[in-house]
């Protein structure tokens, strides 16, 4: 296990954080699960976004133009 | 050939005609329901009742000569995630025992008014929360996966218990089962086709479209569904369009992007065969392949899983509190484990799709359009979960499935899959077409160009 991964009670005590209580018989499997979807997100933080915006779902720029049109 | 095998397109046209009555139709649908879906479990309700009547409906309307149109009377299956008014939304789930929709979803609704009859609520993935409906039998093979998560939509389709249907697509879920069971699925352009009414997995991937037996089966319903609805904040002004496409089977000019990257990695050998043949087929029709690069692919499933993760754990905080044992042990742990991804996690998936979105558009100013498969494989056995690549790399089912989907979600660019072969245990393959935002006219005529080139596909014969 990398510093980096849950234990199960760590991940019990950030749902808590979340507002989430987890039975004690889901702690490691929610740490283990956790972890798996850590290690596919975290390659995002080799990007160099710089300036650049999220993309929302909402348009309302594009909406009130095409209003105005 | 009995009506309940008629193609959307054709059973329209013999309607139109009066050689068949609605009432034929939806007489031989339900026949055909009773006979398959024992073994197929396409349906969480049949709505024979409400069928028959609607049906008898359609044709008073018809003999009056009130005619709205190429669904006028067309027996449709809408995933149980589409709100209509009176019914249970079930989401394939426990947690939704009790519900009742207070009124039509906007698809419902439009589809309602096209005069197209609901024969029931087809079974999801759980809440979409997955790719295989485990609930639902492939069509071709009932010892194999359905595909998902609009399994059951793909399968009535495929086996003749609806003429048409709708499924909703966050990741691959129209297109994926729509491949392995051999008919066409349409995912349109992120926001041409309003929401509001059908239940959420992720509200920045979702999308609503057709599943059909043929490309132009999708065009006369996506002209249904098309069209702004501010009830949806992303829905888009687009004006209407005729997506019919033509009887032309000329592609000369049309610029065909081949990836060289991406999507031919662990592919299997026959699906891979079966696509680059129907490639071949586009050339010969005239259409020019262009090689492309597609860009930043290292990102696309952490941009898919970082969007989509805490999403779906937001639409679903309340009912992760007061009945968490109500869900399917896999979508409930990755409600529980979303609550653990930090904001900033989401919002560089959201920065990332930016950057996506934009390389995209650079990558489709050199072509029309883009060729690939849609899955890497066929339908596996029930119960497998994992694929072993010919490199000895083990890939999730489930990863694999939605791999070569998902940018199309995350880039909300339309794509169009449609059979184009079988494998040598029968099962079908998929080929998609990605086309550039509002696109789809195009995806359809190259879809359609190919289709009349091939025999006329039969229906799927598994149960």
């Amino acid at each position: 296990m990398s510093s980096a991964e849950l234990t199960p009670s760590e991940a019990a005590r950030w749902a808590a954080h979340a507002g989430l209580p987890l039975p004690a018989d889901r702690h490691a499997a929610v740490a283990a699960t956790a972890d798996h979807i850590h290690s596919v997100v975290a390659v995002l933080r080799e990007l160099d976004f710089g300036e650049t915006p999220p993309a929302p779902a909402y348009r309302a720029e594009q909406e009130n133009h095409d209003a105005a049109v | 050939m009995q009506p309940y095998e008629l193609p959307l397109t054709a059973a329209a046209d013999a309607i139109r005609a009066r050689q068949l009555s609605p009432v034929e139709l939806a007489d031989s649908v339900l026949e055909r329901i009773e006979q398959v879906e024992p073994h197929l479990q396409a349906y969480v309700t049949v709505t024979a009742e409400h069928t028959r009547r609607a049906a008898r409906e359609a044709e008073n309307d018809l003999a009056a000569g009130r005619h709205r149109g190429p669904l006028h009377g067309i027996p449709m299956g809408l995933k149980d995630l589409i709100d209509v008014a009176g019914a249970a939304t079930s989401a394939s789930s426990r947690v939704r025992a009790d519900h009742r929709a207070q009124a039509d979803s906007a698809v419902a609704a439009r589809l309602s008014a096209a005069g197209a009859i609901l024969v029931g609520k087809t079974h999801t993935h759980e809440f979409a929360y997955g790719l295989t409906t485990p609930q639902t039998s492939n069509a071709w093979d009932t010892g194999r996966v359905a595909g998902g998560s609009s399994g059951g939509s793909s399968v009535a389709v495929a086996a003749g218990t609806a003429t048409f249907a709708l499924g909703t697509d966050t990741g691959g879920s129209i297109r994926v089962p729509a491949a392995l069971n051999g008919v066409v699925g349409l995912k349109p352009t992120y926001g041409l086709v309003p929401r509001h009414g059908v239940t959420s997995l992720s509200w920045s991937l979702d999308h609503v479209g057709p599943i059909t037996r043929t490309v132009e089966d999708a065009a006369l319903v996506l002209a249904a569904l098309a069209g702004h609805d501010p009830r949806d904040p992303a829905s888009l002004t687009t004006p209407a369009v005729d997506y019919r496409p033509g009887a032309g089977t000329d592609l000369t000019g049309l610029r065909v992007g081949v990836p060289r990257n991406y999507y031919f990695d662990h592919v299997d050998a026959e699906v891979e065969a079966a696509v680059r043949r129907a490639i071949t087929r586009l050339r010969a029709l005239g259409a020019r392949l262009v090689e492309v690069e597609i860009p930043m692919t290292r990102y696309i499933q952490a941009t898919q899983w970082g969007l989509m993760v805490p999403e779906a754990t937001a639409y679903h905080e309340s009912t992760l509190r007061t009945a968490p044992e109500l869900y399917q042990d896999d979508v409930r742990i990755l409600l529980e484990a979303g609550e653990l991804m930090p904001a900033g996690d989401y919002l560089r998936a959201q920065r990332a799709r930016t950057l996506m979105r934009q390389e995209w558009a650079r990558m489709l100013q050199a072509v029309d359009l883009i060729v690939a498969p849609t899955v890497p494989a066929t339908a596996v056995k029930a119960g497998q979960e994992t694929i072993t690549w010919a490199d000895g790399t083990v890939e999730d089912v489930s990863d694999a499935y939605v791999r070569l989907s998902s940018p199309a979600n995350i880039t909300g660019v339309p794509s169009l899959s449609f059979p184009v072969g079988h494998d040598a245990a029968g099962m079908p393959i998929g080929m998609q077409l990605l086309g550039r935002p509002l696109g789809e006219s195009a995806l359809l005529r190259v879809g359609h160009a190919y289709e009349q080139t091939q025999p006329a596909r039969e229906l799927a014969r598994a149960a």
